[in-house]
């Protein structure tokens, strides 16, 4: 990354980037090119103390059982891992931990050589057996880890031929098989004999113990963890130091407090007082809170986009939405210039499907976004058979030998954002004939209920895969995620064929292809990619950020540093 | 021979009037409780003249001949005449009225504002769209300022103030009617009737009420703000009832009940006539003050989930805008007032109530 | 009276089994169970196993009827087990444990506050009842009624920790404790009374309306007993009226009031706990309801409906020593 960075000459000096208020997309632009920079030699403060912000508490220190946004930032950094991706989300093998990486010719084999410099946190090495270890008991039935299994279960087997040699053996030669290697690894030595008496990892006096303080293989240990409080993390020497040599780089700080506060508010007035080195800001927060002199004493503040994308997701099996010209209807309908300059506070961008414009493997031909036109809405749902014909002022149609007027519920979460833009779909269709009643759903029932696919509307947003194929799971017939039962196969011959096409370009097509058919048919009507914004106190350098934000792909948080006084 | 004087109409004691018929005559004569329940009055005025007040449909208009009354959509969707539907109109009507028909006539609210929708631009022909954000300050057409959608703050407010003072009242009602028969029952009877009543309560009083909510909240098709009322109301008696009969239990063996025991009197008039006005102080407190927190309670329902569905309009969806926002000083400012007059005004009405009905002062009257 | 207690136990341990079968119910009969918080919370992109799905159920014990599974519950808590979070992955008892003392600290904190500034206060409206004093000061306690907790909060945080940065007046942001560590325990005591200052704050101001106004109501019925004109005729001066013969009359819906606040203890507020990160019970109540951890929840209520039937039995106790002519039996 660092010769990346160094091609792109920096568009202002560090002093005037400090200087900087984040107002314009131009100020941005300075503000990152100046501050994102690595450090030159000696320039970095190793001993350095940083603050993070965890907006919930970790479920659990194990790697295998982590599951959520917040256990990835911890375990990131203690956790010890061969293969991650990079800022453009291609993957590669970690040098600190990988000596050599092989792939045979005929895409059934992985080899891999581990370095022979290798320390866990208690001082035994770590070797090629552990990742076999791991991967016996991620594959073991009884140990309830569905996440870390799901990629995992496509391979054959994971062999260790001695401490440093790995092969890894896939069903087909598949260009998804480069993810399916990245696992999360745990010492042998310390689960070999508890696992099988406590599959759960969780429950025996000795599991217990280790969630306190876990065994760790990344840069980081954990030192300290008050439930509900803090994680503090410190950097750990046999990682960077083993018999008195020096064999990587030491991580640029020496502490990492992670503090756990669930309010927004208290958060803001924490990063404002200096008591936290960075957060998450919300839309709310970038527009009205952190214009002041009050924020930009200690602090300054970055965006970019990120590949996240929100949307309507209409249930093709109920009566209503199984008709596309109805979809599209409704996407005409909607008031999208309003949600954006005024909802999102002219933040965001309009979204026309499911790749990013700025991604390889979306499509080059130009989509329109949607914009409101009531007249090409009522034609469409006029055409598709939703008159008012009962003249209630509510358009209706016969079913079944019943007349169904339209009216339908939309669900979505408890956040403000969410139920003011179903609000606005509910007075948008309110204009021509349609009614819609907002329910804002608890989290938990919200997700039931799209499981078992028992609604007519929801509102939600998804991030997007390193790979391409992970759409699959949204948008292929039967599969996990597509909650609202679409079935094209056309669209589930594409994936099938991308999954084993190796040819970048050729994948590529492939993908567009399904983007302009998904575009037509609006299963989903596509809102807007959302950016990530986040605050960063003003002696924190070397964030850049990726499409998955500053911190989720390597080198991630790893990049940042603090300058020495 | 004279005929005996006739008895004059004079210093006679009227006939009494009845104990509630007495107790209004005395509140009468107390100024700040009759402010008070005015301004109660008021509130019910607004509550149900709230479409005349603010809106975007004309309370009344001609139209092509005929009148009609699309305000009536503010009290249900329902009401709103079809003809306007038909006729495209689009729920814009200064504009849509003028253009379809020239010879139409409307008469407007009084604010020019909708409690669920931002005003757009040139809706009122000449005028601006709603400001939203930050920049929903106060100002002459918002008179005060919209939240972040933009919509207008007079206007929720004055649409809400019908939930207010229903909430209140629907929840404190049942709460209060049940918890004082239960307490009085359980106290006056004693014996294997307070263990009877006493268990269940302390049953009720385990159950909590934020696993009752969700669990109602999620089997229940459409949740609304009345049945989570009803069963705030249903959970919420416990304490009332166990006010009532502690009072019960003291009181059961003054000598006025004895009295009134000898004299005759069954359980139910001794009960109702003797004792139960003698005990309601306690719990006087505990329903004025419950009237008025409803409305912070909806507040709080809605924070979580359990409120009204969108667009609310109610003073407790205003104070939850301004959580991600306290800038927006007026989101709080004026539902706050409006929560700090109700409850003043609650407990100024409870305070005469009280004096008012004291049997006691009764007496000293005379 | 040990017959009277006995026989009170043995129905308490009733009413706790019937109350735990049916919140049991409750919470089992809302959609979702931690299951669904697993799979919302995996990243879309990868695909889960239905297989491995059902595994996951048998393991915690979803895939018998819930009648069943409540009964292995309570043959658990028979032998003194708690079980083990779902989410959390720890003992139900250690959670619990960790946050009975913080909450502990504002609960029993505010109670105190309260108790100690409301009497007074109840005490001088009844006294100067009608005055123009007697309603400025019930005039501000209904202002700072009306103020919504998260308002109060925000502003004494922004006041106490961001404008009086430096100063002496400056109070911590959030937590319990600042995390470093300390030299003794009596440091590490004024570090967390430091710390509650704000929350406790923010716990007491909302009921000093509420306590004095029912403190005053209940005197200014008292005061217009015949007893008391009796005293007043005897000489007695106002402030001994007031406090010796009117007070005490007044302490049977005061008892009630206590025994009623006994849950509230260990209940704690989420709003408060989570704008300023306390770790107390409230929070834990409200994330492993969000979260369906079945095994917090039950513990949970079932420490809330013991401490409920306790604070019932000692307020039914107490109205005996307060006044004779009330037998509870």
């Amino acid at each position: 990354m660092a010769a990346e960075l160094d091609k792109q000459p920096p568009l202002a000096t560090v002093a005037e980037a400090l200087a900087l208020r984040n107002d314009s997309v131009d100020h941005n632009a300075r503000i990152l090119s100046a501050l994102g920079r690595l450090p030159a030699a000696g320039q970095a403060d190793l001993a350095a103390r940083v603050d993070r912000h965890l907006p919930a508490d970790l479920n659990s220190t194990n790697p295998l059982l982590s599951s959520s946004a917040a256990e990835q930032d911890v375990l990131g950094l203690t956790g010890f891992g061969l293969f991650s991706f990079d800022r453009h989300l291609e993957p590669f093998a970690a040098a600190e931990t990988v000596a050599r990486w092989q792939t045979s010719v005929d895409g059934i084999l992985d080899k891999v050589v581990l370095r022979d410099d290798l320390v866990w946190s208690d001082g035994r090495p770590i070797t090629a057996h552990d990742v076999a270890f791991s991967y016996r008991v991620i594959m073991d039935e009884r140990v309830p880890v569905p996440a870390v299994r799901s990629g995992t279960d496509q391979l054959r087997g994971v062999h260790a031929y001695d401490d440093r040699t790995l092969v890894y053996f896939h069903q087909e030669p598949l260009a998804t098989n480069v993810w399916n290697i990245n696992f999360p690894v745990i010492p042998r030595h310390v689960y070999a004999d508890t696992w099988e008496d406590d599959p759960t990892l969780k429950d025996s006096k000795r599991h217990v113990d280790l969630e306190a303080k876990p065994v760790c293989g990344g840069p980081y240990e954990i030192v300290q963890r008050s439930r509900g409080q803090e994680i503090v993390l410190r950097a750990r020497d046999t990682w960077h130091t083993v018999k008195g040599k020096r064999v990587r780089d030491v991580p640029f700080f020496k502490e990492v407090r992670f503090r756990i506060l669930e309010d927004p508010n208290t958060a803001l007035l924490a990063l404002k007082k200096g008591d936290l080195d960075e957060m998450i800001l919300t839309p709310e927060q970038w527009t009205t809170q952190t214009i002041d002199d009050g924020f930009y004493e200690k602090n300054t503040k970055a965006t970019a986009p990120e590949w996240v994308s929100y949307h309507f997701a209409w249930n093709t099996k109920s009566p209503f939405f199984s008709d596309r010209r109805v979809r599209r209807a409704v996407s005409h309908a909607f008031d999208h210039e309003r949600m954006l300059g005024t909802i999102c506070h002219g933040l965001y961008t309009p979204c026309t499907g499911v790749f990013h414009p700025t991604a390889w493997m979306a499509t080059k031909k130009p989509l329109d976004p949607y914009r409101q036109d009531l007249d090409r809405a009522e034609a469409l749902l006029d055409e598709a058979g939703w008159l008012d014909h009962d003249n209630d002022g509510l358009r209706d149609r016969e079913i079944g030998g019943q007349s169904v007027p339209f009216e339908f519920t939309i669900l979505c979460n408890q956040q403000p954002m969410a139920q003011e833009i179903c609000t606005l779909l509910q007075q948008s269709l309110e204009r021509i004939g349609v009614r819609v009643n907002v329910k804002p759903t608890e989290f938990t029932v919200l997700q039931q209920l799209m499981l078992e696919k028992k609604f007519d509307a929801s509102f939600g947003g998804w991030g997007a895969g390193a790979d391409p194929d992970t759409a699959s799971n949204i948008w292929a017939t039967g599969e996990g995620r597509n909650f609202g039962s679409y079935s094209s196969p056309e669209v589930d011959r594409l994936f099938a064929e991308g999954r084993t096409e190796v040819d970048r370009a050729k994948r590529a097509e492939k993908y567009a292809r399904i983007q302009e058919l998904l575009w037509e048919d609006q299963p989903y009507t596509w809102l807007y990619w959302r950016n990530s914004f986040h605050g960063f106190s003003k002696e924190l350098r070397g964030y850049v950020f990726s499409p998955r934000g500053p911190f989720h792909y390597s080198p991630g948080f790893g990049s940042l540093w603090k300058p020495a006084p | 021979m004279e005929r005996p004087p006739q008895a004059e109409p004079v210093g006679v004691a009227r006939p009494a009037a009845g104990f509630w018929a007495e107790a209004w005559h005395r509140f009468r004569r107390m100024p700040l409780a009759m402010t008070a329940l005015a301004f109660v009055g008021f509130l019910a005025a607004v509550a149900i003249l709230a479409p005349a007040i603010a809106g975007t449909k004309p309370v009344i208009c001609r139209y092509k001949g005929r009148l009609y009354a699309p305000c009536l959509a503010y009290y249900h969707r329902d009401w709103e005449p079809v003809i306007f539907a038909t006729d495209k109109f689009r729920g814009e009507y200064p504009r849509n009225l003028a253009e379809k028909d020239p010879a139409s006539w409307a008469v407007w609210p009084l604010v020019f504002q909708d409690p669920y929708r931002a005003v757009r631009a040139d809706e009122w022909p000449g005028r601006p769209a709603n400001p939203a954000r930050d920049a929903g300050r106060p100002s002459r057409r918002n008179l005060f300022g919209t939240n972040q959608s933009g919509v207008d703050v007079f206007a929720k407010m004055v649409h809400g103030t019908l939930v207010a003072l229903l909430v209140g009242f629907v929840s404190m009602g049942i709460a209060a009617s049940i918890g004082i028969a239960v307490g009085a029952l359980a106290g006056y009877f004693g014996g294997w009737v307070d263990a009877v009543v006493s268990r269940t309560t302390e049953v009720v009083m385990c159950v909590p009420t934020l696993v009752l909510i969700l669990a109602l909240l999620a089997i229940v098709e459409k949740p609304t703000i009345w049945k989570m009322m009803a069963v705030l109301g249903l959970t919420g008696w416990t304490g009332i009832s166990r006010l009532m009969r502690a009072e019960f239990l003291r009181l059961k063996s003054a000598e006025f009940v004895a009295a009134a025991g000898a004299v005759g009197a069954g359980p139910g008039r001794i009960i109702l006539r003797h004792i139960l006005p003698n005990a309601l102080a306690p719990v006087m407190v505990p329903i004025t003050f419950g009237i008025a927190a409803a409305i912070l309670t909806e507040s709080g329902l809605s924070f979580l989930g359990f409120g009204q569905p969108p667009p609310a309009a109610s003073w407790g969806s205003l104070l939850n805008d301004a959580r991600s926002n306290l800038r927006m000083w007026w989101l709080v400012a004026f539902p706050g007032t409006a929560i700090f007059l109700t409850v003043l005004a609650f407990n100024l009405v409870g305070e005469g109530l009280q004096k008012a009905t004291d049997p006691r002062l009764r007496e000293a009257r005379k | 009276m040990i017959r009277h207690l006995v026989r009170r136990l043995a129905l308490g341990l009733v009413t706790l089994v019937s109350i735990s079968f049916l919140i049991y119910g409750l919470i089992r009969a809302i959609p979702g169970t931690p299951l669904t918080v697993v799979v919302s919370q995996t990243d879309p992109s990868r695909r889960l196993n239905p297989a491995d799905l059902e595994r996951m159920k048998a393991a915690y014990g979803l895939d018998k009827p819930w009648h069943q599974a409540y009964f292995v519950w309570l043959g658990n808590v028979a032998r003194g087990d708690l079980g083990r979070s779902i989410s959390r992955k720890a003992p139900v008892a250690q959670l619990i444990g960790e946050r009975v003392g913080p909450t502990l600290a504002l609960s029993a904190g505010s109670l105190l506050l309260t108790w100690l500034l409301s009497i007074p206060l109840g005490l001088y409206a009844a006294a100067r009842s009608g005055r123009p004093d007697e309603r400025a000061i019930g005039l501000v306690l209904y202002m700072l009624y009306s103020v919504p907790t998260f308002v109060a909060a925000l502003a004494l945080q922004v006041t106490f920790s961001i404008w009086a940065e430096g100063t002496p007046w400056e109070l911590p942001l959030f937590g319990m404790t600042s995390g470093r560590a300390h030299a003794t325990t009596a440091a590490w005591l004024g570090d967390v009374a430091r710390h509650a200052i704000l929350p406790l704050f923010c716990l007491t101001y909302v009921s000093l309306a509420w306590y004095s106004r029912f403190i005053n109501t209940n005197l200014q019925e008292v005061l217009r007993q015949d007893y008391i004109r009796t005293a007043r005729a005897k000489g007695c001066g106002p402030l001994r009226v007031l406090v010796h013969h009117a007070f005490r009359n007044t302490l049977i819906p005061l008892v009630t009031l206590l025994g009623l606040s006994l849950p509230a203890l260990l209940g704690g507020s989420v709003i408060i706990e989570q704008i300023f990160t306390w770790p107390g019970m409230g929070r834990l109540f409200f994330e492993s309801l969000r979260e369906r951890d079945y095994p917090t929840i039950m513990g949970l209520t079932l420490l809330f409906s013991v401490l409920t039937l306790a604070g019932q039995l000692l307020a039914d106790i107490l109205y005996a020593w307060v006044d004779p002519r009330v037998s509870v039996e």
